[in-house]
């Protein structure tokens, strides 16, 4: 059986059966989900429903809070800086996301094959970086990536390129936040990757190999394909922390130079830091809104080349 | 078992990937070789002569002052203790409850996946406020089961191991049943091991998401006696990220860099030993196809 | 899979679900503050007790004020020994805020950032009863940025007073004699003459992050006694004060005699070494960068008042200090109190903060006590700092902090006004804005997004 096949019949409804083994199995699936929906009610869905509450509210931490109304939304719908913090989020993802699924997929393939030497050594360390404690990478990046005195600007003037103010200019500053992004979580990314190869036949790869189809080929018309499902899984899941990024520019650049690395989750933060609960709560849902219409979108994709 | 992968068979990769493998593995590690070789410098040159190595010069006195300054061993105890609980409680709640999701109707099965996808698309920031709240009511600050249980089984566990469980052919599941396999025992015996190669992703990602954390401990460990590993390094962060208005800049960076190093290598050494695990893992899976 | 997972179906089912949850009153916790604001009132009152008995839990930052902090509770213990301070180093910003909203395991004194005081002021105690016999001897500008509607929130710490550092080895072999700078406009007459000398340098430091730019922004004008906004929360960006301030920072910027950095990132460290960078109207604090990260010029570097703004002017305005607050929901705030008073208020509290101590062998020279009897030119508390050339940095700093004047508040929403006054005075530096521009954009959008939405 092909792993097509596998994705075919998957999430087909079942049959019911009579007498106890039926009933076990109805019943099963509460038991299942049981102590996950305990720990979920308690820990995520209640306090969901009271930030849901505090995005109708002024409530600043203290005193009564007094209903708003949709006045949290209509402020940010009708704000500058709120649309902006999108845009920068969205001119982080154009430069993250298509670069991320090419390394990764290439990576993870690499990185699959069992006779590729130092296999081990290599997957230990792309992740690396992504247990690298953030306040750390951010000493680093400072002194990388300064535009007189930074390593890589005198790497590029070695081959005679022009100092780049990668953290101090609005053009540059984007760009130096994606290579932080992509440095730290491209390793995630080539682990989700990873389990789902895995789970390809291999024996698909042996009849392209008898039928003559190069490895170049046999990866953008086998792998890719068989690996879509798993790579808009990916997507999906950068395009909500790319979304929600706020620990990266808060460390490197503090959301500047001109706001220019104020990202969605960055300006978020900055609400709730200043205290202004209610805005950050609207502008939390707003970004699910966003985030589930762009997850849809991709879905209607994926649906459209089935 | 057909659907996992039979890697013996695969060709040897050429000189290019491996080219193409070096090269990013240097860029991937070099801001790490520079924190780690910058750790043992004189702080006071950390930031004046950031790319200079002076053999000459090693010092472990950022060590030491870090080690005098913040109780690090205290943060990697605490750590220690949540990466036990809450990954066991992950490991095995969320494949469970996935299994549910996936390859069973159930009442309720659409509402609460709806509400796993909302929560895993909220920013999870705006949630500190209630949950702080609600630990307050339960008396829970401070404690090990407020770093434990919010986010143990967390919605992206859930996600996606119902992606990889739907992968799993039902006939497998119709085999087992034939056989007399109750529920559980499907899932136990015959999905749990189909799906060792996500598992193990699953192990990998939960270890680093748990080691990572520091949003929600900073907030709920106020006491030194429960702070994780992220809550001492920020600890120590606090006065040269963002404003940098703090007299010891220099001192501070250095305790940073070296606290930093420390941090990694349990990790790194967990994760060189688990790697053999994993490989085997997964080639056992797909030898009992 | 993916398209089962994402179904809209599901969304429109958790929809209903998350609508229905709102319309329940009984979910989730009241939002409104169920804590009684009438009863009691806000001002502490010290203890009555002779020999009070307790614990106390103590907030700093981490590094080397905690150590400092640390060696002063042996001397505080010899006063109150039956008061247990339980001394932490915590990431304040990053828990101070939730800790105070959810009232969860309060401390009874946190050090905190002068700025940050006005937002927090609902939660702490008035300590207008307790400071009464110090007031008088509090630096105007310390009990100004401490107060709101008429109430003092913080036991002040320390005074922060602007200074120009400069290098007086690269002056004096360039023929330029910075201690006859007087005014601004002095300032910029010796740069230029600086300039024609050493043609790339750059001398004055143009500071390029916002947040620091805007602090230094007010270091400016706190000497001509104004701040961003007055008691009342009015802005006063649109002044004559302000007016003068960014027309200085603009010349300095369009006759290319400033250096664009960032405060201490390698390209500041570095432009300051190589001689380019030789005037830096900064905080006190500033004295650590040649103690301890430059290196070519450590030694080479003085520090003087700054200059006035007008011939007689003062010569030094504020720019950053911290100061101590008590939590109302802190079980023993009275007794953190007496640990605070005998920290600032008592001699040998504030000789072992400043004095030779063990974390700091000459003492602790980035700051000088808020307190004025402490702060006595004539009595130093730290000694001469070598990387300045063995110069008295005590007598410069006290002489200028003397002359900071008052009348200059914080408001809660300062942190916010940097996405638009701190930019702005970027996009100035950068050569995008003239000073009308920053001035009628920040006021503006600091009017529509802060003010009027608090």
């Amino acid at each position: 059986m092909t792993a097509a096949a596998v994705a075919r019949s998957a999430g087909t409804g079942r049959k019911r059966r009579p007498g106890a083994a039926g009933r076990r199995r109805r019943l099963a699936p509460y038991a299942f989900v049981l102590p996950f929906v305990a720990i979920f009610l308690a820990f995520s869905v209640y306090p969901l429903f009271y930030t849901a509450r505090l995005s109708f509210t002024n409530w600043r931490g203290t005193g009564a809070a007094e209903w708003v109304g949709w006045d949290n939304y209509t402020y940010l719908l009708t704000s500058p800086a709120f649309w902006s913090s999108l845009g920068n989020s969205a001119v982080l993802w154009l430069l993250i996301i298509p670069v991320q699924l090419v390394l990764g997929v290439l990576v993870a393939v690499l990185l699959n094959s069992a006779k590729l030497k130092l296999r081990g050594l290599y997957r230990v360390a792309f992740i690396v970086p992504f247990v690298t404690p953030l306040v750390a990478v951010a000493q680093i990046w400072v002194v990388l990536f300064d535009q007189h005195y930074g390593a890589v600007n005198a790497v590029l003037g070695l081959v005679g390129l022009p100092d780049i103010g990668w953290l101090t200019t609005s053009a540059w500053a984007k760009p130096t936040l994606a290579l932080l992004f992509l440095w730290k979580t491209t390793g995630f990314i080539v682990i989700i990757l990873l389990s789902g190869l895995q789970s390809i036949n291999g024996s698909i790869y042996e009849a392209a190999a008898i039928d003559g189809a190069s490895k170049t080929r046999q990866l953008w018309s086998i792998t890719v394909p068989l690996l879509r499902r798993t790579i808009m899984f990916a997507v999906v899941l950068q395009t909500l922390a790319v979304f929600q990024m706020f620990a990266e520019p808060f460390v490197v650049t503090q959301g500047g130079p001109y706001n220019s690395t104020t990202t969605a989750g960055y300006y978020l933060y900055n609400h709730i830091t200043r205290a202004d609960l209610g805005t950050g709560a609207a502008n939390s849902f707003l970004l699910v809104v966003l985030v589930m219409i762009l997850s849809l979108g991709f879905v209607r994709m994926l649906r459209a080349k089935d | 078992m057909t659907a996992t992968v039979k890697p013996e068979r695969r060709p040897r990769p050429r000189i290019g990937s491996h080219a193409f493998l070096m090269l990013l593995l240097a860029a991937f590690l070099a801001p790490v070789a520079w924190a780690l070789a910058s750790s043992f410098k004189p702080a006071g040159d950390i930031v004046s002569s950031p790319l200079a190595f002076d053999p000459g010069a090693f010092t472990l006195d950022n060590y030491r002052a870090m080690f005098q300054d913040v109780p690090i061993g205290q943060g990697f105890l605490n750590t220690g203790v949540v990466l036990v609980f809450k990954g066991a409680i992950t490991m095995f709640f969320a494949p469970l409850a996935a299994y549910a999701f996936a390859k069973y109707r159930f009442a309720g099965r659409n509402l609460i996946f709806g509400a796993v996808l909302i929560t895993l698309m909220l920013p999870t920031i705006v949630l500190i406020i209630p949950l702080l709240l609600e630990m307050k009511a339960l008396g829970w600050v401070n404690t090990y089961q407020a770093l434990i249980l919010p986010g143990a089984v967390d919605a992206f566990a859930i996600f996606w191991m119902r992606q990889v469980i739907s992968a799993v052919p039902d006939e497998l599941m119709d085999a087992a049943r034939v056989d007399g396999c109750g529920e559980f025992g499907i899932f136990w015996r015959v999905i749990v091991p189909v799906i060792r190669p996500g598992l193990a992703g699953l192990g990998v990602l939960t270890i680093m998401n748990i080691y990572n954390d520091f949003v929600w401990p900073v907030v709920v460990a106020s006491n030194e006696r429960m702070a994780t590993l992220q809550v001492v390094l920020s600890t120590l962060a606090q006065n040269i990220t963002g404003n940098r208005i703090g007299a010891d800049y220099a001192t501070v960076t250095g305790e940073l860099l070296a606290a930093s190093s420390v941090a990694l290598i349990p990790l790194l050494v967990l994760f060189i030993v688990l790697q053999r695990h994993f490989i085997n893992g997964i080639l056992a899976g797909s030898v009992k196809g | 899979m993916l398209r089962h997972h994402l179904r809209r179906r599901t969304f429109g089912t958790a929809a209903l679900a998350a609508a229905g949850g709102l319309g329940l009153t009984a979910c989730g916790p009241s939002i409104t503050s169920d804590e009684s604001e009438g009863g009691g009132s806000d001002a502490l009152q010290a203890p009555a007790a002779d020999n009070p008995k307790g614990e106390i839990t103590i907030w700093d930052r981490s590094g080397d004020l905690f150590e400092v902090f640390e060696g002063v509770i042996d001397d505080f213990n010899a006063v109150y020994p039956d008061i247990k301070v339980n001394h932490v180093a915590v990431d304040i910003d990053a828990k101070l805020q939730n800790t105070l909203i959810t009232g969860t395991d309060v401390p009874d004194g946190v050090f905190l950032d002068d700025a940050k005081i006005g937002g927090y002021t609902d939660y702490l105690w008035n300590l207008g009863d307790v400071l009464k016999p110090y007031l008088g001897d509090i630096a105007q500008q310390k009990i100004d940025v401490n107060t709101v509607d008429g109430a003092i929130y913080g036991v002040p710490y320390d005074l922060n007073p602007g200074l120009l550092f400069y290098n007086a080895a690269a002056l004096e072999a360039a023929g330029v004699d910075a201690t006859a700078i007087a005014t601004y406009d002095d300032l910029l007459e010796a740069a230029r003459r600086y300039k024609a000398a050493v043609p790339e340098a750059g001398p004055v430091h143009l500071e390029q992050s916002a947040f620091l730019g805007q602090l230094q922004l007010e270091m400016y004008a706190g000497q001509l006694g104004t701040s961003i906004a007055d008691a009342d929360g009015e802005l006063r960006i649109d002044s004559p004060e302000y007016r003068r301030i960014l027309e200085f920072l603009d010349t300095v910027q369009a006759e290319g005699l400033g250096t664009r950095a960032e405060y201490l990132t390698p390209t500041d460290v570095a432009e300051m070494d190589n001689g380019n960078q030789v005037f830096y109207p900064w905080s006190i604090w500033f004295s650590f960068a040649p103690q301890q990260m430059l290196d070519a010029t450590s030694g080479d570097w003085r520090a003087m008042e700054l200059p006035a703004w007008e011939a007689g002017g003062a010569r030094s305005g504020a720019m950053g200090g911290s100061s101590f607050v008590l939590p109302k929901d802190g079980a023993n705030a009275d007794l953190a109190w007496l640990f605070y008073e005998f920290l600032m208020f008592d001699e040998v509290g504030y000789t072992a903060v400043w004095g030779p101590n063990d974390t700091y062998p000459t003492g602790l020279n980035t700051s000088i006590p808020a307190y004025t009897p402490a702060a006595d030119p004539a009595a130093p508390l730290f000694e001469p700092v070598e990387a300045l050339g063995g110069q008295d940095l005590w007598a410069v700093a006290t002489e200028a902090g003397a002359q900071i004047p008052g009348g200059t508040p914080t408001p809660a929403w300062w942190d916010g006004a940097v996405d638009y006054l701190g930019n702005d005075v970027q996009r100035m530096l950068d050569g995008d804005m003239t000073p009308e521009e920053v001035i009628a954009s920040a006021t503006e959008q600091i009017q529509t997004n802060l003010v009027d939405r608090q």
